[in-house]
């Protein structure tokens, strides 16, 4: 607890010094008159000023809440000394409001007496809010001495991004082993049918075609297409960002990120995440709720972090990246690292999909002379950027701040199924 | 806003006073006292808590001149005193006063309360500490003797608190 003087002491104390000393020199009783309320008040406010023991703890209903929800939060503070003005205030960090209750407040504490301040706290945005810490600043009863001091606990109130529900998402190329949603390319055990070939030793009677077999006098068994799951891995460009007022291109890939993890789980796909960027972060494909929750915590931590150092690909743990798991990144394409990452994806023979999320609305095009044509040139480049991936077989879709993440999915499968018919 | 106004009003009555009684420095009362309520204003306004007691000195000041001259204590000096102290704890109020911060009702009463009881004990004193100078006044030298030293007494122990503070 740091204390300290408040200039309402020194002040009085150099008035009562002054007066009293002016007295004994002009032999002046009306001066002590003057002086003595003064010296009365430092007699009385120091006799009565003790230390507080103060101990304050800030809770939180629910450490965990969506994006946009309020949740309820309490400084509990108590005393075994009286306080005759205490002022609380607890530090709110950005991306998290207060809806309701007064803060900062000033209240009083009687002698062991516990106080419980209720808050309604607003998530206004996505991440993981450290609250706090909560100030208590003490005083004395005539505001001679001040006593400062925070809380030791700071609560974690991870906000959730509120994710678009989405009806189709983008279909990998290939399968994986276990059993899923997709219908799988090859033949085996599944209830879609493939075609129809010679029975053969083995084989149950059950799934003998009957039809194809009187007509060819032999028997026909059918085949059909077994449904497995699929990897798929979410890779987010956290290099750098175009930010423009309280939103940003990293903030709509982290929300798209959240949903396309949402919707490949209930697929029962296993789903990685990779943030790439000056802090790279990873997980490794996992299936189930748990794991979304695992990839939306992971979200929560991911920010710009400013690096020069130049990470390539091969800095990516080898199990993060399964063999033929679909790799859907999200990149604003402003960084060159993160570029030739996808490239080098692309050349591993990686089944990849760009959405690039356009930093193009978080600008504003300068009204003319050499910036605007810097400026246009710069869109002409991010124009060719996404025709040389193209050109190297990646699915590109540029996303702007508006238009639903839907729309961008079916831009991507529209180019995946021309691209395919275009190998074949 | 209105502890702000009653500092103002209080030090205003405080150099009012001052001048009324005035002898033939009339003119320093009045403008210790004027310069006294411009600074406070300027204190208040622009939140400088140090303004204060140099506003409380200069007034305290005018005060003191427009009594030279005038060999008769003045009884109403425990007024003035008092006026003095409401004046500079009213101002500290305001200058304190965070409209941010939600106070509590009580909070108000207490404060309020307590300047009110402290200026009474004040007046109270002061009138005591008047009508001993006023006994006192032709008691000769070993009880001047003993003011001095009660002074000097009360001075390090006011410096000592502080210190220790």
């Amino acid at each position: 607890m740091t204390r300290y003087a408040s200039p309402k002491l020194g002040g009085y104390a150099g008035l009562s010094a002054l007066g009293l000393l002016g007295a004994l020199v002009f032999g002046r009783p009306e001066l002590v008159a003057l002086t003595a309320p003064f010296l009365l008040a430092l007699a009385v406010g120091l006799a009565l000023a003790t230390p507080p023991q103060l101990e304050i703890a800030v809770e939180l209903a629910s450490e965990r809440v969506l994006e946009g929800d309020e949740v309820g939060a309490s400084v509990v503070v108590s005393s075994q000394t009286p306080v005759d003005r205490l002022d609380l205030y607890l530090r709110l960090p950005p991306g998290v409001e207060l809806a309701d209750g007064g803060n900062p407040v000033a209240l009083r504490l009687a002698a062991g007496e516990r106080r419980e301040l209720e808050f309604t706290l607003r998530a206004a945005h996505w991440g993981g809010h450290l609250l706090g810490p909560a100030y208590a600043r003490a005083r004395d009863p005539l505001g001679f001495l001040v006593w400062e001091t925070a809380a030791p606990t700071r609560p974690e109130l991870r906000t959730y991004p509120r994710e678009e529900v989405l009806r189709r998402v983008v279909q990998p190329r290939d399968t994986q082993l276990f059993s899923g949603n997709e219908v799988a390319r090859r033949k085996g055990e599944g209830i879609e049918f493939a075609d129809i070939r010679l029975w053969a030793a083995g084989d149950p009677l059950k799934r003998v075609n009957w039809r194809a077999s009187a007509r060819r006098g032999e028997l026909w068994v059918n085949e059909s297409h077994p449904e497995r799951n699929t990897d798929v891995i979410l890779f987010v460009d956290s290099f750098a960002e175009a930010r423009r007022g309280g939103a940003g291109t990293l903030d709509l890939a982290v929300r798209a990120t959240a949903a396309l993890a949402d919707a490949y789980v209930r697929r029962r796909d296993r789903v990685g995440l990779i943030g790439f960027g000056g802090i790279l972060r990873w997980l490794v494909p996992g299936t189930g709720l748990v794991q979304l929750y695992r990839v939306v915590d992971a979200l929560l931590d991911t920010q710009i972090v400013l690096s020069y150092y130049w990470k390539e690909i091969d800095v990516i743990p080898p199990r993060t990246l399964p063999p033929n798991a679909l790799v859907i990144a999200l990149s604003p394409l402003l960084d060159g690292r993160s570029v030739g990452a996808l490239l080098d994806l692309r050349a591993r023979r990686y089944d990849l999909a760009v959405i690039d999320v356009s930093p193009v609305p978080f600008t504003i095009r300068p009204s003319g002379g050499i910036d605007q044509v810097a400026y246009d040139i710069w869109t002409l480049r991010r124009d060719a950027l996404r025709h040389r991936l193209q050109r190297a077989g990646v699915a590109v879709a540029e996303w702007r701040e508006g238009s639903p993440l839907e729309a961008v999915l079916e831009e991507v499968r529209a180019y995946r199924r021309y691209a395919r018919h275009a190998r074949v | 806003m209105i502890t702000a106004g009653l500092a103002l009003v209080v030090l205003g009555a405080a150099a009012a006073y001052a001048v009324s009684t005035a002898g033939r420095l009339e003119p320093a009362a009045l403008a210790g006292g004027a310069m006294g309520i411009v600074l406070l204003a300027v204190g208040i306004t622009l939140r400088w808590p140090a303004t204060v007691p140099w506003a409380v000195l200069l007034t305290g000041a005018g005060y003191l001149a427009g009594r030279e001259g005038r060999s008769l204590v003045d009884g109403w000096a425990a007024a003035v005193g008092v006026m003095l102290l409401v004046a500079a704890e009213l101002a500290m109020w305001s200058i304190e006063h965070d409209a941010r911060i939600r106070s509590e009702r009580a909070l108000l009463i207490r404060r309020s309360a307590t300047l009110a009881g402290l200026a009474c004990v004040a007046l109270l004193v002061n009138f005591l500490l008047l009508a001993t100078a006023a006994v006192a006044a032709s008691a000769g030298v070993v009880l001047a003797a003993i003011g001095v030293a009660a002074a000097v007494g009360a001075v390090a122990v006011v410096l000592r608190l502080v210190a220790a503070s």
